[in-house]
């Protein structure tokens, strides 16, 4: 489709409001964004399934219709596409029948050729159809059998089925991630305007017209991309699905934690859906401000690793601790309570000890969507509580003789720096996996995955973003890093509220901020550049 | 009905469970696609280095930058560059594809997107002739449906289907745009409704008749060897200097002061008790408007409205007053427009409502 | 029958193809001081008092939509000639671009004179191959003649003409999806505004004029315009250019001022209705509403006349209809057609007009129930107004009133299926038949 769609412009906090009139009703609404996130505003949902909001709008769906009171008179119009203006006059279905009529009738419309087979559907129960049928459907279908059906997908992925009917491609492999189901789509166009606008890549296009148009790579090319499995996330029926949820679990026994994932220090918004102690999925969490919609594969796959490889719990009263100089080092996904507990552990150490952070991974580019390339997720945070780089460390290492890391795996993340720390006698590692530098410390002690603790992290724009805590952890005896440190610190502390209190002791840009008063969507630190 | 296909989905076409449902099968009715014959179901596709040793000639290479000097964007060329490879291999096979939408600089699956899109590229080998027959409603009313039927009779095949002899491929298709000569038919490129003097033509009056379409075939038959050949597309415009900025383009932007500057047109002077009001009609680009009214043989300024006013009035103007305007736009200044001589304004008639 | 001034025809069958004979014609005198003297304001005022319309289907005023369009905006501004007719019943762009080509030529550095133009293209359709051969032929002759290309008779006026082939999308016709189509994009009718005048091909202004609207304006210029305007009825200036084609003696196009009565037209221009008696005649193309004998009896040809009827000018194409056929195999062609034509954008069009095609097949293969009828009104009133483009109204129209003006021809159908009345059943669903 055209390639000059525009994206839609969002309201947010600063938006000056403007009065328009809804049903005959004054109401104030955002005046610089479109009418359905306007509508939105005030509490009133529309109906919509090709509009989204990260993604340029094509109008194409025609389902949030509304009717708007023009020179012509009352005209019906999309309210994705129609900006708010001041004053203007909007019936919904709530006063206006034809409104109604209308959306009933593209809701029909759109049913003509999507198959009833939602009970075997992955997206039933959050799929977009059924959301709008539920509300403003039909429940009667006129149709007869004998109508029969135009839309069978691609030619070459139709079959008979069973029944004698022509059925088109029911799970069409699209690449290593995706798989299509061609009956499902309602062609919204929206995976192919997120593949061609947002992750850069024209991998995927509507092919044919009319009722058979459908969904396709080029012929012998794979869907194959970084954010690939965002279709699935934009996809509003179950025609993307991903492979790694495919039949796993009913969404509507999952349950979701909102959390941050700490594999990049863009800090990308997510939801952890989980059920009987298991995550079976990651989804992208909206944050406007920092990876929007979009998640990207590596952030999304890496809870399948999440319950593997762990180290157990170990009680340890305290450190065989030498005498010389100490290098307490955290690793990328610290939170900043882990750092505070550090830094407590350090200042009851004394003066010997110093504090680093950091990986000894190679920092990449920002691709602009969800990722900053930097797999140090806590760094702006580690700046803030003055912990040194871990390059620093590294240049330094033969000073020390006593290594503490904290999640920071070291001898895994570079190989080449074995045979420096393997002079440093006591390696003492505090980690959630099994990874070399546990194996090659002198006491590993298991704690929390990031996903499975409470915190806090500083992410590249500033943000002070909140992790919650996933009940998914594996033993239950094993505690957060930084219940752990500041117990061997002599002062543990027994919540992150606690922690991160104590955080605020030692960063003074946290100064005045509390663990409650931190939205799920984060909030700017002074001097950010969000 | 279309096979089985093999792979991932035949556990679900295997799956043959008895059940209850209607004894007979519900009827599917034929896809339109194929009633129309633009069948895109995978055909065997020529080896790739193949379609590119084809595509790799100088006189496409000559094309193509030909085509791509005419637009801003090369996409623009996207269009033209598929009927090229279908001017070379009667078809377009998908290496043709990606090979254009290397050529125009855009994303291969964007190319299959317009390639499917549009009918008139044949995804698949046609016949040597390939007879395409309106059924719009035109061509209908004057018998377009029987004639096709007795056209597959004749020939033996299905709308879609090719000879066996490789010779006709008969399609069906909308509007050709040529109503006033229904029921019409195109032989390739050509539209024909017989063969006059040995040669297909379509003689105002005529129409398709089963005679006609019988002389038509034998036409077809006799010139295997030596088929009307058209250039894909209808022939080399020399001269061109392309799109401005498009690469291989010679042209330059048009300059601004091409036409005359534009004068105020349409000057109209009307006088009361308030003095002479002037109406005019103003282009957007003026920049300066000067009222000038005439004393003896001198024009004399009187005023300088601005550029967006609707009127003008000069306090001491009065019926016989000769005006005219002079407009300026940038730095050049128009001809003087129209001498307005004032004339009484009428007085303005109460509605009676 | 009066001898009509003929505006865009009077070259027909005199060898104008080529620009010798075109010149000897009074072609190009145009391409002198009469142009090269007038500002682009003057000869877009001199447009909109001809009164010229767009000829295409819409009819918009063309010295109106050429006043939108900004001038010196930095931006280059483009023309593009709609040539992609493909409504059933139009046929006039194909005659006049074989007939007549250098006269497109001549009408179109008049209009790229009123814009400030620097590239013009040709949006032909794909099945044209003969017109655009006849174009391309014409052009050559027109750069060798020095009527176009760089600075054209010693002016500072550069313009540039291009042919674009389509390839086969009747959608195109509309000016959105035909710009999209000349920018190497899936003919699909674009999200307004931006309308193409100020934000078009390449987001640049663009103007999209029938080629009609372009042919008339060589003879707007050689005479007044108000001798144009006075051709027509008061709204629409000059003569219009009709195709007749269907159940009369001799289709074909005729050229006629605005206003003539229907009935002249089918019977003194085209020779009357054959094969039986008048049924229907559509006066504006395969899209507009049928009009029965009695209507068309005191119909004129203009746009406001057909309007008031409920149906429409469009462009002007008159398909007759006599009383032989059944308006039911009549109607399931415009299903085939505009199923096929879909673009597949809105949801309503790309499955209401696939649902109405199949609907219609069935009644015509006997197999139609009781209510059909009355289910594929309701599904038409799910068009109205409610998609991009009006594609969906183009079928979802003529549904609605040829099953009002013509039901008996539906019942009849209908009653040829033995279970005609047999109550519609709701299929339920079975789980674990299939999976």
């Amino acid at each position: 489709m055209s390639n000059y769609y525009n994206m839609p412009k969002l309201p947010t906090e600063n938006s000056p409001k403007v009065e328009i009139f809804v049903d005959d009703k004054p109401v104030m609404v955002p005046g610089d964004t479109n009418l359905l996130e306007a509508l939105k505003a005030v509490g009133i949902e529309t109906p919509h399934v090709c509009y989204h909001p990260f993604l340029p709008v094509s109008g194409n769906c025609r389902q949030c219709l509304v009717e708007q009171e023009g020179p012509r008179g009352r005209m019906l119009v999309i309210a994705c596409y129609t900006p708010v203006a001041p004053g203007m006059k909007i019936y919904t279905p709530a006063s206006s029948a034809r409104v109604k009529n209308a959306r009933k009738a593209t809701q029909e419309f759109m049913l003509v050729n999507h198959p009833l087979d939602c009970p075997i559907c992955d997206k039933a129960g959050e799929c977009t159809l059924q959301e709008n049928y539920m509300e403003a459907g039909q429940n009667e279908s006129r149709m007869r059998p004998e109508y029969g059906k135009n839309y069978h997908g691609n030619p070459e992925h139709q079959f008979i089925d069973a029944k004698g009917q022509v059925r088109g491609g029911k799970h069409v492999d699209l690449g290593p991630r995706v798989l299509l189901d061609e009956e499902r789509c309602v062609q919204c166009d929206r995976c192919v305007r997120f593949m061609r606008s947002i992750a850069g890549s024209e991998q995927l296009q509507l092919a044919g017209r009319a009722d058979h148009t459908y969904i396709t790579t080029f012929p012998g090319e794979k869907l194959d991309h970084e954010y690939d499995l965002c279709v699935t996330d934009v996809c509003p029926v179950g025609a993307m699905t991903a492979k790694y949820f495919r039949f796993q679990k009913r969404v509507w026994l999952l349950s979701h934690t909102p959390t941050i994932s700490m594999d990049d220090s863009l800090g990308a918004n997510i939801w952890l859906d989980h059920a009987d102690g298991h995550i079976y999925r990651v989804m992208p969490r909206c944050n406007p401000e920092v990876n929007r919609s979009w998640l990207s594969n590596t952030s999304r796959l890496a809870f399948q690793n999440f319950d593997k490889n762990r180290l157990p719990a170990i009680d340890v009263e305290s450190l065989p601790i030498g005498k010389g100089k100490i290098a307490l080092v955290a690793g990328g996904s610290c939170t900043m309570e882990d750092l505070a507990a550090l830094r407590m552990f350090k200042e009851s150490l004394g003066d010997g000890a110093e504090l680093f952070g950091g990986s000894l991974l190679k920092v990449g580019a920002p691709d602009g969507i969800a990722k900053s390339g930097d797999p140090v997720a806590n760094r702006s945070g580690m700046k803030l509580m003055g912990f040194a780089d871990v390059s620093e460390f590294m240049k330094r290492a033969s000073e020390f003789e006593t290594l503490v890391t904290v999640n920071a795996d070291l001898f895994g993340e570079d190989a080449a720096v074995a045979k420096d720390l393997e002079k440093i006698n006591c390696r003492i590692a505090l980690s959630a996996f099994d990874d070399a530098t546990a194996r090659k410390a002198t006491i590993a002690i298991g704690v929390r995955h990031w996903s499975e603790v409470q915190g806090t992290m500083v992410n590249s724009l500033n943000i002070i973003q909140k992790l919650n805590a996933c009940p998914v952890c594996p033993d239950e005896n094993l505690e957060a890093a930084y219940e752990v440190i500041s117990e061997l610190a002599g002062n543990k502390l027994e919540s992150a509220s606690a922690a991160f209190a104590k955080a605020t002791e030692y960063a003074s840009a946290l100064a005045g901020l509390t663990y409650d008063s931190i939205k799920s969507t984060g909030k700017l630190l002074e001097g950010g550049n969000a | 009905m279309r096979e089985h296909i093999q792979g991932a989905v035949q556990f679900v076409s295997n799956n043959r469970l008895k059940f209850d449902g209607p004894s007979q099968p519900i009827e599917a009715l034929p896809d339109p696609a194929q009633t129309f014959g633009h069948v895109h179901k995978a055909v065997p596709q020529p080896a790739p280095k193949d379609v590119l040793a084809k595509l790799d000639t100088p006189e496409i290479k000559e094309r193509c930058a030909d085509l791509l000097s005419r637009y801003p964007v090369g996409q623009g060329a996207l269009l033209e560059v598929l009927w090229l490879v279908q001017g070379v291999f009667g078809w377009v096979p998908t290496e043709g594809i990606r090979w254009a939408a290397n050529v125009c600089g855009c994303a291969p699956a964007h190319a299959l997107g317009v390639a499917t899109f549009y009918t008139m590229y044949n995804h698949a080998p046609k016949g040597k002739f390939l007879l395409q027959f309106c059924r719009n409603i035109s061509c209908t009313i004057k018998g377009a449906p029987s004639l096709i039927a007795y056209v597959e009779k004749k020939l033996g095949v299905k709308t879609g289907e090719t000879t066996p002899d490789g010779l006709f491929t008969v399609l069906q298709v909308e509007c050709l745009g040529s109503c006033g000569n229904g029921p019409m038919m195109l032989v390739n490129d050509d539209f024909a409704t017989d063969v006059v003097d040995g040669e297909l033509k379509m003689k105002r009056g005529t129409t398709l008749t089963e005679a006609s379409i019988d002389r038509i075939i034998d036409w077809c038959k006799a010139h295997v060897n030596d088929m009307p050949k058209h250039d894909v597309l209808g022939g080399i415009v020399k001269g061109h200097g392309g799109h401005p900025g498009a690469p291989g383009a010679t042209a330059k932007p048009q300059v601004a002061d091409y036409a005359p500057p534009s004068p105020v047109l349409n000057v109209k002077a009307e006088a009361d008790d308030a003095g002479a009001t002037l109406t005019w009609k103003g282009a957007p680009e003026f920049t300066k408007i000067v009222v000038e009214k005439k004393n003896g043989n001198d024009w004399v300024a009187v005023g300088e409205p601005g550029v967006k006013d609707k009127a003008f009035v000069d306090a001491s103007g009065k019926v016989g007053d000769v005006y005219r305007m002079i407009a300026t736009s940038g730095e050049r200044t128009a001809k003087p427009s129209n001498e307005a001589v004032t004339t009484q304004k009428p007085v303005p008639v109460e509605e009676g409502k | 029958m009066a001898e009509v001034v003929k505006v865009c025809t009077q070259n027909f069958g005199k060898g104008a193809q080529d620009i010798e004979v075109y010149k000897k014609l009074g072609g190009y005198a145009n391409i002198s001081e009469r142009l090269f003297n007038m500002s682009q304001f003057e000869l877009i005022d001199y447009v909109q008092r001809s009164n010229l319309r767009g000829r295409g289907g819409a009819g918009f005023p063309t010295g109106m939509k050429w006043s939108f369009v900004p001038r010196n905006s930095g931006k280059p501004v483009y023309i593009v000639v709609n040539a992609d007719e493909g409504e059933g019943g139009t046929f006039k762009d194909h005659f006049l671009m074989m007939e007549d080509p250098h006269r497109l030529i001549e009408g179109l550095i008049i209009a790229a004179w009123a814009l400030g133009s620097r590239a013009a293209y040709i949006y032909c359709r794909g099945e044209f191959l003969p017109c655009i051969e006849s174009i391309n032929k014409a052009l050559n002759q027109a750069y060798a003649a020095g009527y176009l290309g760089e600075n054209i008779m010693g002016t500072k006026f550069c313009f540039d003409i291009f042919v674009h082939r389509g390839a086969g999308a009747y959608i195109c016709g509309e000016e959105t999806a035909l710009i999209n189509s000349l920018e190497g994009q899936k003919g699909q009718p674009r999200l307004k505004p931006p309308f193409p005048a100020v934000s078009g091909a390449w987001k640049s202004p663009t103007c999209v004029n029938n080629v009609e609207t372009i042919m008339a304006l060589p003879w707007i210029l050689q005479h007044d315009p108000s001798e144009y305007a006075k051709m027509g009825t008061p709204r629409a200036g000059g003569t219009k250019v009709f195709c007749i084609s269907g159940d009369v003696k001799n289709p074909g196009v005729y050229e006629a001022p605005l206003g003539t009565p229907m009935m002249t037209m089918i019977n003194e221009y085209a020779g009357g209705v054959v094969g039986g008696k008048l049924k229907a005649v559509l006066p504006g193309g395969s899209s507009c509403a049928p009009l029965t004998a009695e209507e068309a009896a005191v119909a004129t040809m203009d746009y406001e006349c057909l309007a008031s009827m409920k149906t429409m000018f469009g462009s002007g194409a008159m398909i007759v209809i006599n009383d032989t056929h059944n308006m039911v195999d009549l109607l399931n062609c415009l299903g085939n057609f505009y199923s096929h034509e879909s673009c597949g954008q809105c949801t309503p069009c790309r499955e209401g007009t696939g649902l109405l095609h199949r609907m219609l097949n069935l009644i015509v293969a006997g197999k139609g129930h009781d209510g059909d009828v009355e289910l594929m009104q309701s599904l038409c009133g799910g068009f109205g107004g409610v998609t991009i483009c009006p594609l969906s109204i183009s079928l979802g129209g003529p549904v609605s009133s040829y099953t009002a003006k013509f039901r008996a021809d539906f019942d009849e159908y209908i009653a040829k299926n033995p279970d005609h009345a047999k109550p519609r059943v709701q299929e339920t669903y079975r789980p674990g038949i299939f999976w």
